[in-house]
């Protein structure tokens, strides 16, 4: 019986659950033995030249080994990606040289025996900073009167897509335009930014690191550092959540990795809490101006989106809006279509990706944008929707954003929600309290959102069968907790008929697979499990001669049976051979090894509505949400627990983005909200249980027919719980609130509508 | 290098007698707002002093008319042992932090941190209640009105410790309420607590986080207590009680909201509990 499509538990579970995990900080490896341990001096101003640094206090402290400054080390700066329109001369340099750029940036670092010694001397470096004005808002950057980078002449760092001269709007009956925020986020994971290294004696390094990313980080390091690239091992243990955040090289690991060198003995690195909020890069951080028009009869026939968005102090993911202008349209046929994105750099900590990375931004500027122009109308916004939603028939479907749509059918998976949810009743119920002047209104919220998969099309794997017949994979796609090991072997054995017991999935370690892509933009079932479907294909096509040859049969005449495993020649059931037989008879002493390279031919679209039911306080502007309905399709499932697993994770995220997370800076640059008693992110203490349906319509451009799901949640999810709030109060004539919709935000929307 | 003493005394004798002589000792009980201060470095203390091994701390009794309770009962026990008899008190006590904080987190500890947004405050503000604090000198009795002199700062002498909150059992309808930015673990945006004496018409009220120190709404309960207790109460009066309320307090803007949201809400805040406790009234 196939396994792929089944609830099968996690085969992490265990270890995770009973303290067996390896997070960096609890590895007690022997090379690791007697490591030092280093800590940052991070600076306390958000702009601002550093006039002198002295680090004798600290260096005479008890348990100290080294302090370093920019002085000291002799690595180039980290360039950012030669695609940026400006980013040239917007290099990051390890420790900050002669100008602090954002509350958080490192200016030294110290090396003690260790932890407590570290952390004491750190606050022993003296630092004298000469402020400078600080770049805040983006709207300042842009104008630019104080510049991060003087030589690079702008802080803009990349623009992608364009406005066109012409008037999209010009026939349009009705056009509405709107200013929205997409606020700025932190990822927060559980584990922070965390690494060990120690040199391996021959002349190279061995980092462990949490990690989304071990191959990128590897290149990235070994160029940086001057190394070759076998001179370095990365190797991500188990890793406690990213969320993005841990896609990135930084140059906090270049630092680390050139402290062994210099040092030639093992060095440990964890940060705090407080740290890892303004040093692991935020997400999000859009100013959109959204203009929605079309007809009366609810068709939309033109749309702009001008994105003026955040890339923090140090732009090396300035490019990431550009996700925003790619999927600016959403689920829906719009004729004509403009976005554009410029990206500056301001004095807070670098931007990155956070799930969804550049595509919730989309969907939830369209999905405002829709219920802008249904109330504009007096159009109900299901109806709008089901006016302006893709049809099934339209696929492959070109967007006039250079987006190809695979398949799907976006209107179903809005009726099946409406239907899910007596749309009719909660609008019959939401009259009576507006009628009864009740002070809990109800609001009813929708969002249609499609998402692209797949990104960064290529990923690596290699499978070898053991003469026991046990099989091991390495695959270059790595787990933070999403469940890999699980759905991996549940395909593997499937494919080879063993059972997933006898499977094990490595990952994470560049010294086991040279190649990998890693894992981000829900691309790590996708690529890496069409790696391990290639790769036993492979397997199977290498072993039917040898089986043939085993059965003394003709190649045509011997299958693979999936349901026990084992080799058959057609016509004579007692003519068959095992997995492990067949190893020990065709590679005596050996295995069977292949190694396979997958691209993903194009790119997938996964896509889904959320509906978001809420009772509104319009005395005190609290927000309470009721009912959370979802559909998602996300092409076939392979595992639907682990898929729901990453739904709810999703959806818990996007409805923090809309009720409750806010990353802030004061004017002068400083983090408002740095704290988790201040960047107040749900427990399931907030969140009321999830109605979750599925639609499983298989993509055409990979061998499972699977889309990606981690971040189908986060996306849909914010802007549903947005309109929802919104449409609790549209009676009393507000129109728009930004995320996060905190009390005192509702309760001045209603008052600033109804005074 | 620095090293903090911890001082364990097994009863409050030597607790008393430790406080007296290692004045620059930190008091720890259940350590839910220590830690935090010590762990971002708000505070560097020479010794910590460890309440948490003197059992008579963590017990509560009658004291003639009064529930006494002692300095170290949890935010658990409360609610667990004496939310029929202080209903204000475990209301509030429900909403403070998450169960782990509950389990751990004392009322002795919370008048000791004398934070604004303290939980317990408001409700042992509008229920009269009496603070006993002591010290190798004596004991002394101060009502919980008089306990603040300043965010964060309270009558307590470098050489006195906390024994125990004194507090008549509710003698009528008790409520709280509180705003914050999520439903848990979460620090007040402002909050409000009241009670009804229903033999002698009085009215207690208790302000959270809406000013330097919790305070009461005293023009309020003046409004309420010369109203008839016998029948529903006038709309306008309702009305009148919120914006008293709103006038006592003095609140600031702050990263968690502004003044003005803060004023709106606890207008809100004790319309709705006056109405809910008035309702039970009857
Ligand atoms: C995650 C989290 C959530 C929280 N949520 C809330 C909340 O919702 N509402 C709320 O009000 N608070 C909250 N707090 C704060 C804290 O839990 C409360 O203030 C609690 O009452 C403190 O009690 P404790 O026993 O832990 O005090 P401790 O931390 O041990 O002590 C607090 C202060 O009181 C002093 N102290 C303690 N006992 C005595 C004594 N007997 N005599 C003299 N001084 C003494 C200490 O020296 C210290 O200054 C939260 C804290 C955390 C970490």
């Amino acid at each position: 019986m196939a396994i792929v499509g089944t609830r099968m538990t996690r085969v992490e579970d265990h270890r995770l659950l009973t303290g067996a995990a390896t997070y960096v900080d609890n590895l007690r490896l022997p090379e690791l033995a007697g490591a030092a341990f280093v800590t940052f001096v991070r600076s306390p101003i958000a702009h601002a030249r550093i006039t002198h640094i002295d680090t004798a206090q600290a260096r005479a402290a008890r348990g100290v080994v080294a302090v370093y400054t920019a002085a000291d080390i002799d690595v180039p700066p980290m360039g950012t990606p030669p695609m940026l329109t400006n980013g040239a001369a917007m290099a990051r340099p390890c420790l900050a040289k002669d100008v602090v750029r954002f509350a958080g940036e490192a200016v030294a670092v110290v090396v003690a025996e260790d932890r407590a010694a570290a952390a004491d001397a750190a606050g022993l470096v003296d630092v004298e900073y000469d402020p400078l004005p600080a770049v805040v808002s983006v709207e300042d950057a842009l104008a630019g009167r104080t510049l991060l980078f003087p030589e690079a002449g702008t802080n803009l760092a990349h623009e992608a897509g364009e406005l066109s001269a012409a008037d999209p709007f010009a026939d349009c009956e009705v056009v509405v335009t709107r200013e929205i925020t997409n606020q700025r986020l932190a990822p927060v994971p559980m584990e922070t930014r965390a690494a060990a290294c120690v040199p391996d004696g021959e002349g190279g390094l061995v980092l462990w690191l949490s990690t989304q990313c071990p191959h990128a980080v590897r290149d990235d390091m070994t160029r940086q550092l001057g190394l070759l690239p076998g001179q370095l091992r990365v190797i991500a243990p188990d890793v406690g959540g990213g969320f993005g955040g841990k896609i990135p090289s930084e140059v906090d690991y270049t630092v680390l990795c050139w402290i062994v060198r210099q040092l030639g003995r093992p060095v440990r690195w964890m940060e705090t809490r407080s740290e890892t909020m303004l040093t692991m890069n935020h997400g999000r951080g859009q100013r959109q101006r959204v203009t929605i028009g079309g007809r009366r009869d609810g068709t939309v026939s033109a749309y702009r989106l001008d994105i003026l968005a955040d890339a923090g102090a140090y732009p090396h993911t300035a490019w990431l809006p550009s996700a925003t202008v790619w999927m600016a349209t959403g689920a829906y046929g719009i004729p004509r279509v403009e976005a554009r994105a410029r990206c500056v750099v301001t004095n807070t900590t670098p931007m990155g990706a956070y799930r969804g990375a550049g595509r919730p931004e989309a969907i939830a500027a369209i999905e405002r944008a829709i219920d802008l122009f249904a109330a504009e109308i007096g159009m109900d916004p299901a109806d709008v929707r089901r006016r302006n939603l893709l049809r099934p028939e339209a696929f492959p479907y070109q967007t006039p954003t250079g987006m190809e749509y695979d398949s799907g059918d976006y209107p179903a998976a809005l009726e099946q929600v409406l239907a899910a949810a007596d749309y009719p009743g909660l609008r019959a119920e939401q009259a009576r309290r507006r009628a009864a002047g009740d002070h809990r209104q109800l609001g009813i919220g929708l969002s249609c959102y499609v998402e692209v998969t797949g990104l960064g099309g290529e990923e690596h794997g290699k499978i070898t069968m053991d003469a026991d017949g046990a099989v091991t994979a390495y695959v270059g796609t790595t787990p933070q907790g999403q469940g890999h090991a699980t759905t991996l072997s549940m395909i593997i054995a499937d494919r080879l008929g063993v059972p997933p017991e006898q499977v094990s999935v490595r990952h994470t370690d560049t010294g086991s697979l040279d190649q990998g892509g890693g894992t981000f933009g829900s691309r790590s079932l996708q690529l890496g499990g069409s790696v391990v479907h290639e790769a036993t294909q492979r397997l199977c096509d290498d072993a039917l001669p040898l089986a043939a040859a085993a059965l003394e049969a003709d190649e045509r005449d011997v299958v693979l049976d999936r349901e026990s495993g084992r080799w058959r020649a057609a016509g004579d059931p007692a003519r068959e051979i095992s997995w492990a037989e067949l190893v020990r008879r065709s590679r005596p002493g050996g295995s069977f090894s292949v190694e396979v390279k997958y691209a993903l031919p194009k790119l997938t679209f996964s896509y889904g509505t959320h509906l978001a039911l809420v009772e509104v306080d319009t005395e005190t502007g609290q927000v309470k949400l009721v009912r959370f309905i979802g559909v998602d399709d996300a092409g076939r499932l392979i595992n639907p627990l682990l898929a729901e697993g990453q739904r709810h994770g999703g959806i818990a995220q996007g409805i923090a983005q809309a009720l409750y997370e806010e990353m802030r800076y004061d004017e002068d640059g400083n983090p408002v909200t740095a704290t988790l008693a201040d960047y107040t992110v749900p427990s399931a203490a907030d969140l009321p249980g999830f109605e979750l349906l599925t639609r499983e319509t298989p993509t055409p451009h990979n061998p499972l027919g699977a889309k990606g799901i981690g971040e189908a949640g986060t996306i849909g999810a914010a802007p549903a719980v947005q309109n929802a709030v919104i449409d609790a109060v549209s009676h009393l004539g507000v129109r728009h609130i930004d995320m996060p919709l905190t009390p005192e935000r509702v309760w001045q929307a209603i008052k600033e509508a109804t005074s | 290098m620095s090293t903090v003493d911890f001082l364990a005394p097994r009863t409050w004798e030597e607790a008393l007698a430790a406080k007296a002589e290692r004045r620059d000792a930190l008091p720890i009980a259940g350590g839910t707002d220590v830690m935090v201060e010590l762990n971002f470095d708000r505070r560097r203390p020479a010794a910590l002093l460890d309440l948490t091994r003197i059992g008579e701390l963590a017990e509560w009794g009658s004291d003639g008319s009064v529930l006494r309770i002692g300095a170290g009962v949890s935010y658990r026990r409360l609610i667990e042992e004496l939310g029929g008899r202080l209903p204000g008190l475990a209301m509030a006590a429900r909403t403070v932090g998450s169960a782990q904080i509950r389990n751990r987190g004392t009322v002795g500890g919370n008048l000791g941190s004398a934070s604004p947004a303290g939980d317990a405050h408001p409700p042992l503000l509008a229920a009269a209640a009496t603070v006993q604090v002591a010290s190798v000198r004596g004991t002394r009795r101060v009502p919980v009105a008089e306990f603040f002199t300043g965010p964060k700062r309270s009558v307590l002498a470098p050489d006195e410790l906390i024994e125990a909150i004194l507090v008549p059992p509710a003698a009528g309808p008790q409520q709280f309420a509180k705003v914050g930015t999520r439903n848990a673990m979460v620090i007040a945006v402002c909050s409000f607590a009241i009670s009804l004496d229903r033999e002698r018409q009085a009215v207690g009220t208790g302000i959270g986080s809406a000013a330097p120190t919790p305070v009461r709404a005293l023009a309020a309960e003046q409004l309420l207590a010369a109203a008839r207790w016998d029948r529903p109460l006038p709309e306008p009066t309702v009305e009148k009680f919120g914006e008293l309320v709103a006038a006592a307090a003095s609140p600031i803007d702050d990263v968690r909201a502004t003044a003005a949201y803060r004023r709106r809400a606890l207008a809100v805040l004790a319309r709705r509990t006056l109405r809910w406790a008035w309702e039970e009234l009857r």
